[in-house]
């Protein structure tokens, strides 16, 4: 959209937020948690780009914004994670095979394995060849064509709130994320995706000082802002640094996101729990599950959502394809008229601003892609009223904006930090802040080290961006994992720790450094000196 | 194996977080040798003191000590560590000493900790506005020091009076923040690692 084409009457900014926490266990051959990305490759990151790729070859004029999260690239980039992939990918395929062939008697099953068959073998032939093993590069190159909307996240999704009673730590989450973003994209971000969409007032001069333009709230961050705005969440405001805060709207919002009224929850569509890894009998299926004979889902699942019942009916694509395309007509629909409610007393055309976790689609909404793409095709072809946008657009367009402060919030339960502060997680912060005050004294003591003093600075901060992962508070507050999530918080801590003290004594330990090095390698060009 | 991490860390202090506008989270450390300080300058006193933190809402002042509208004391354990303390107003700032209150009513402070600012649990009343111009720096950082440019009010829009537009714009943030504040409860982020939403 040049400025030059006629103003519509309203905006639609989609945004997907594409985040995992950093798994990668070079110490086991296989590993349940690294399934977490091999899961949202095939369901969620090349279906996605398959529908974008589709839109640009079809001529359609979309606009998407997305969070790679530094952890998320470094993950799609690795190569080891890479080769285990399409280990996983493979013997996906081979149980596909193996499908087809079983269900050959039973029609309704037989046409479900060969679509998953299929499908696999397109994600295969996506991910090698199309992408050449490189889905960031495939982002980056929609980025370019100005499709797509790129922006960054804390370096590894810490919730800066919290983090936030050591300064520095904030400061390093943010300068750590944006360097990764130059480093894999040649130019800077325009934006932010703070994690958990975790805003409190002051934050901006933090993204202002490293040059990021906007970011996000949730709809409490603008509707609680002071003075109040005078459009709400239907027009973005400047921060008194001059950095923009869009925040999220909450009829599309709900749209998508409730469990009762949203789209995903429509009988026609796919249950995601119902999956063959725990259906089929335990002999069959002992080569597909973990390694350990636990069952676990294997991504083949056969039946539709049907209802609030254990009797669920067996999937029907074409069906569930219907009722996509007529949800995405629906949600257009309810956006046209939203924005033709809101225009008349607006001196600049509104801004419905609906973000969503990817994985949302495709992973847990199998057909939420097919949705995006339908809504795409129709906002394109079928009306003028709503244009997609994006933030850095539509700041070119409208750079006069109110002046307020946001109010501190979050998009998690109840909207400010219980989910990341509560009596399951509360004892990691003791831990967190002291280590983040022991790297700026490190920073302090070393301003200009080399060698292997510079590799164990630079490895302790590593350690500590890795221990502040929002994910480990949160995974210990929902349940499940939670194993998992505690002995990640305590390891890295204590490798933090070791090099603490290492430096402090001036003892290195080389030999441990290079094994430590080899496991938790994301941001090899990591500056220690973020934590000043 | 999970390596186990320290129990103290050999330094006293007081650490207050927010997690929403009515609560906060204090943790502590209080090693030996400032317990025996607090424990000299006490001396008999100590005999029935109780360890508190003392709460001094501090909001748009700048604190010397003294100065704060109003103080409270919460009674804790002190081997508890940390503590959750229920407030009855949003939108305050805090500091808190941590220390012991004697019998006779003397407090004594350890130590103090950082300030915490509570957010905002409503619309704000204030609806002065200011407005800027900010040029946005496509695929370049923009100078932090840029200047900002105030530009005036864009004028209202619409049929209504001013009055009755602005009227009818605050409608609608209070409806959308009702709304929000009933979806708190019933939409959060869900991700493939939480396992199921």
């Amino acid at each position: 959209m040049s400025p030059q084409t006629p103003q519509p009457m309203g905006y639609l900014c989609l945004v997907l937020h594409c985040h995992l926490p950093y798994v990668r266990h070079p110490e086991h051959e296989h590993f349940l948690e690294e399934n977490w990305l091999f899961e949202a490759i095939t369901d969620t990151y090349v279906p996605l780009l398959r529908v974008m790729n589709g839109l640009v070859r079809n001529g359609v004029d979309f606009r998407l914004t997305a969070t790679l999260s530094p952890p998320l690239i470094s993950m799609l980039r690795d190569p080891m994670l890479i080769s285990r992939y399409e280990r996983h990918l493979n013997r996906l395929i081979e149980l596909a095979s193996k499908e087809v062939h079983r269900t050959a008697s039973q029609p309704e099953f037989h046409r479900l394995a060969t679509m998953y068959l299929e499908r696999f073998l397109q994600t295969r032939h996506a991910f090698t060849q199309e992408c050449g093993r490189d889905l960031v590069s495939t982002f980056g190159h929609l980025q370019d064509l100005g499709k797509l909307e790129i922006i960054t996240c804390g370096a590894t999704h810490g919730f800066l709130p919290l983090l936030n009673v050591a300064p520095n730590a904030v400061r390093a989450q943010v300068r750590a994320a944006v360097a990764h973003y130059e480093e894999t994209f040649g130019r800077p971000p325009h934006g932010i995706w703070l994690p958990e969409c975790g805003y409190y007032p002051g934050l901006d001069e933090v993204l202002r000082d490293v040059g990021l333009q906007f970011f996000f709230t949730e709809s409490h961050g603008l509707l609680y802002a002071d003075p109040r705005p005078r459009y709400g969440v239907h027009a973005p405001v400047f921060c008194p640094t001059g950095v923009a805060a869009f925040a999220r709207d909450l009829d599309s919002s709900k749209q998508v996101w409730s469990a009762e009224e949203g789209y995903p929850g429509d009988p026609a569509y796919r249950d995601y729990y119902r999956d063959i890894g725990w259906d089929l009998d335990y002999d069959y299926i002992r080569p597909y599950i973990h390694v350990d004979g636990k069952r676990i889902n294997t991504g083949i699942k056969y039946y539709r959502i049907t209802g609030k019942t254990d009797q669920k009916q067996v999937y029907d694509r074409a069906w569930a394809l219907e009722r996509a395309a007529e949800h995405a007509g629906n949600f257009m629909f309810n956006r046209e008229r939203q924005v033709e409610w809101l225009a008349p007393v607006m001196d600049r055309p509104p801004i419905v601003v609906a973000p969503y976790d990817a994985e949302l689609f495709g992973h847990w909404w199998f057909e939420g892609p097919e949705w995006l793409d339908f809504l795409y095709r129709k906002l394109h072809f079928d009306q003028q009223i709503v244009k997609p946008i994006t933030p850095a657009e539509y700041l070119e367009r409208h750079d006069v904006n109110q002046v307020c402060t946001p109010c501190g919030s979050s998009w998690g339960y109840k909207g400010y930090h219980e989910v990341w502060l509560n009596g399951g997680n509360d004892w990691i912060y003791r831990h967190l802040h002291t280590a983040a005050r022991r790297m700026e004294e490190l920073t302090r003591a070393f301003p200009q080290a080399e060698g292997l003093k510079r590799r164990a600075l630079t490895q302790a901060g590593r350690e500590l961006l890795l221990a502040q992962s929002s994910d480990w508070a949160f995974i210990m507050k929902t349940g499940t994992m939670v194993d998992y999530a505690v002995k990640r918080t305590k390891e890295h801590l204590a490798r933090f720790t070791s090099f603490y003290e290492q430096l402090r004594s001036g003892r290195i330990d080389a030999g441990g450094l290079k094994d430590i090095e080899e496991k938790d390698n994301l941001f090899p060009a990591l500056d220690y000196r973020n934590f000043s | 194996m999970t390596p186990e991490l320290p129990d103290r860390y050999g330094r006293t202090e007081l650490v207050l977080m927010v997690v929403d506008p009515l609560l906060l989270f204090g943790y502590w450390e209080v090693t030996p040798e400032s317990l025996r300080e607090a424990q000299d300058v006490l001396g008999v006193e100590m005999e029935g003191a109780r360890a508190v933190l003392r709460f001094y809402d501090i909001s748009l002042i700048h604190f010397d000590g003294t100065n704060s509208h109003h103080t409270f004391d919460i009674d804790i354990g002190l081997e508890a560590r940390s503590w959750y303390v229920h407030l009855w107003t949003a939108e305050k700032s805090y500091c808190a000493d941590l220390g012991f209150v004697t019998r006779t009513g003397w407090f004594h402070a350890i130590t103090r900790s950082n300030i915490v600012h509570t957010p905002r649990a409503g619309v704000s009343a204030r609806d002065e506005e200011r407005w800027m111009r900010v040029r946005f720096a496509r695929r370049q950082k923009p100078d932090p020091a840029r200047p900002l440019e105030a530009v005036p009010a864009p004028s209202l829009r619409g049929g209504q009076s001013p009055e009755e537009l602005r009227a009818l714009l605050e409608r609608r943030v209070r409806e959308q923040a009702r709304l929000a504040a009933e979806l708190a409860k019933g939409m959060s982020p869900g991700s493939i690692s939480q396992g199921s939403r």
